[in-house]
């Protein structure tokens, strides 16, 4: 397993009592990482043997031809999985540190620390307003007024307040699929989340909404650490820091992104990125 | 053309009850809404005119209990199914896997379909006992004597009477209400629920958030159909409901009728009354229940265009 990539700035480095003071200095440097994972519906074996890391502030791609294994794993990782019949896990997945299945951990707090953007914009049947604070609101992290300054923000966040500012009260399901899925970015991030899982975000957009959702993920690291699943190569190359290719169920590769795309180790990773599989 | 059979169909009942209503309308007056009193006369005294029309001499009729009866019962088995029949839905839909589910749904369909003469009878002989044996003295006995709890205060009497009828119409329409709801629940996409799920919401909150109002039109359509059964039922009412005319129940226990089940039970009686008014006035009652069962669903449709501005696309999501 090759080291995963991410930005070396750590405080160490520059000052040692400044290192001391650092509050996150026994912190993780991974915000999420898995330790020889392996995934199964009933009998049926759907992925093997993933141990990775995600540096925190990193954003990573997820790339593979569709039944790799790759949305599965991206939905362990939020424990979504967890109520499939069937579903069952082998190996760990710890977020900064701590098993996600820990006896200490709470289902409801983990999602709300790894929140997840899905492949099409599913808003609520609430108005715009509401959706952006329906997480916000379910875990208590803000109420009454205070809600309406955590809406204009995070609408703001994602440039879609001047569009919605007008009609914050009015139904989402009038806006474009671009701005409804910035809506659901805004609902995701108005949590507070750690890291924040993507499904093909963009695969229902067209290209300039797309364009619009890439600029705004990039701006989020280094508070917030990406995964992202994409069959977009194009994507994974422009945004990521590291890709993993997954192929037949396995991780074949996971590397600093420029150097999967360009150099890739292994024979399959390069036929995928070349354009002569999937 | 074919859509003009029912509307045709409704509009000649409508004109025959107002037909025969017609006598009752005009010697009642509007004292019928207002009005307690339930006198069919000396039927076999003189016969007196009033604007023209013969009835008994002494025949008074007022409606007033009746319709209150009727709002009563038919509220308080709204009040009782909606969240019994939400329930269900949700634990057919989202808590039991399929080879529970499905046999479990059909068992809440079949229950829909069960004569309501059965379940009166069941209502007046187990159900009415038992409750003001085991259940009501409780409720009595320990709200406050303050302000609207009066109401839940005074005798339990013997189990027949407005409470009991109310918790048995409760009961008929869960199937109805239950089984459309869980219908609607499993068009819900899986998509937005994932997403609220994602989100950290709990399986309550999912529900009350985002399943609940996606269908929201679909429950009150759902919830008016159960609406009007429990409007217009008769039978099970008439056996339950104490059939005491000319009051309105003081308590939330006490003996009372309704519409539907006054017309069933005076019906006979009626018949002995010779110049005919006594039936013309319980079809000025029926007209009455139309207008009611009519109002609640031009209401649910009010409710259902102003709900429609936040509702989820159809086909979409």
């Amino acid at each position: 397993m090759q080291e995963p990539v991410g930005t070396k700035t750590t405080t160490s480095a520059v000052d040692p009592v400044l290192a001391r003071l650092d509050p996150d200095r026994d912190r993780p440097a991974d915000a999420m990482a898995t330790e020889a994972l392996s995934l199964s519906f009933g009998a049926t074996r759907v992925l093997s043997d993933v141990t990775m890391r995600a540096r925190q502030g990193t954003i990573t791609a997820l790339i593979g031809p569709t039944g790799s294994g790759k949305s599965t794993f991206l939905r362990t990782l939020n424990r979504m999985n967890d109520k499939v019949p069937g579903f069952a896990h082998v190996g760990d997945v710890t977020l900064y540190g701590e098993s996600i299945w820990g006896p200490r951990q709470d289902l409801l707090t983990i999602r709300r620390r790894v929140g997840m953007l899905f492949q099409r914009p599913n808003p609520f049947p609430m108005s715009i307003r509401d959706n952006v604070v329906a997480g916000v609101r379910a875990h208590g992290i803000a109420r009454g007024e205070q809600l309406d300054v955590v809406a204009e923000t995070r609408l703001r966040e994602v440039g879609l307040w001047d569009a919605v500012k007008d009609r914050l009260k009015e139904s989402p399901y009038r806006l474009s699929g671009g701005q409804q899925q910035l809506l659901c970015l805004a609902r995701a991030l108005a949590v507070g989340p750690e890291v924040l899982l993507l499904d093909e975000p963009t695969s229902a957009l067209d290209p300039l909404s797309t364009d619009a959702v890439e600029r705004l993920l990039r701006t989020m690291t280094p508070a917030l650490t990406l995964i992202v699943v994409t069959h977009n190569l194009g994507q994974a190359r422009r945004l990521s820091d590291s890709t993993m290719f997954f192929f037949n169920g396995r991780l074949v590769e996971h590397g600093d992104t420029e150097q999967v795309f360009s150099e890739p180790r292994e024979a399959d990773t390069a036929r995928y990125v070349n354009g002569l599989m999937g | 053309m074919a859509s003009w059979i029912p509307v045709a169909g409704l509009a000649f009942v409508l004109i025959v009850l107002a037909v025969k209503a017609w006598p009752a309308v005009v010697v009642n007056g509007f004292g019928f809404i207002k009005g307690s009193q339930w006198l069919p006369g000396n039927t076999y005294g003189s016969v007196v005119h009033t604007h023209g029309v013969a009835h008994p001499s002494g025949s008074s009729y007022g409606a007033w209990p009746l319709i209150a009866g009727t709002l009563e019962t038919s509220l308080i088995a709204v009040v009782i199914a909606l969240p019994i029949s939400l329930g269900t839905a949700f634990a057919l839909t989202e808590r039991m896997p399929g080879w529970l589910s499905r046999p479990l749904g059909f068992l809440v369909e079949i229950l829909a379909g069960l004569p309501s003469v059965v379940i009166g009878l069941w209502g007046v002989l187990e159900v009415g006992p038992f409750l003001a044996h085991h259940v009501y003295p409780l409720v009595a006995d320990h709200v406050p004597n303050v302000g609207p709890f009066r109401y839940f205060k005074g005798p339990v009497g013997y189990g027949e009477g407005l409470l009991t009828s109310g918790l048995i119409l409760g009961l008929m329409i869960v199937p109805i209400i239950a089984s459309t709801t869980r219908d609607l629940f499993l068009q819900v996409p899986a998509l937005p629920k994932e997403g609220a799920e994602a989100l950290g919401l709990t399986d309550a909150e999912v529900a009350r958030r985002v399943t609940i109002p996606w269908v929201r039109s679909g429950i009150i359509g759902a919830t008016v159909l159960g609406l009007g059964r429990a409007l217009g039922e008769t039978m099970a009412v008439a056996m339950i409901s104490g059939s005491v005319l000319g009051k309105v129940s003081p308590t939330i226990y006490g003996t009372m009728t309704t519409i539907a089940a006054t017309i069933v039970s005076q019906l006979d009686s009626a018949a002995t009354d010779g110049t005919g008014f006594a039936i013309a006035t319980l079809a000025e009652a029926g007209l009455i229940l139309a207008a009611i069962a009519l109002a609640v669903n031009l209401c649910a449709r009010y409710i259902v265009s102003r709900s429609g501005r936040l509702a989820a696309p159809v086909g979409r999501g």
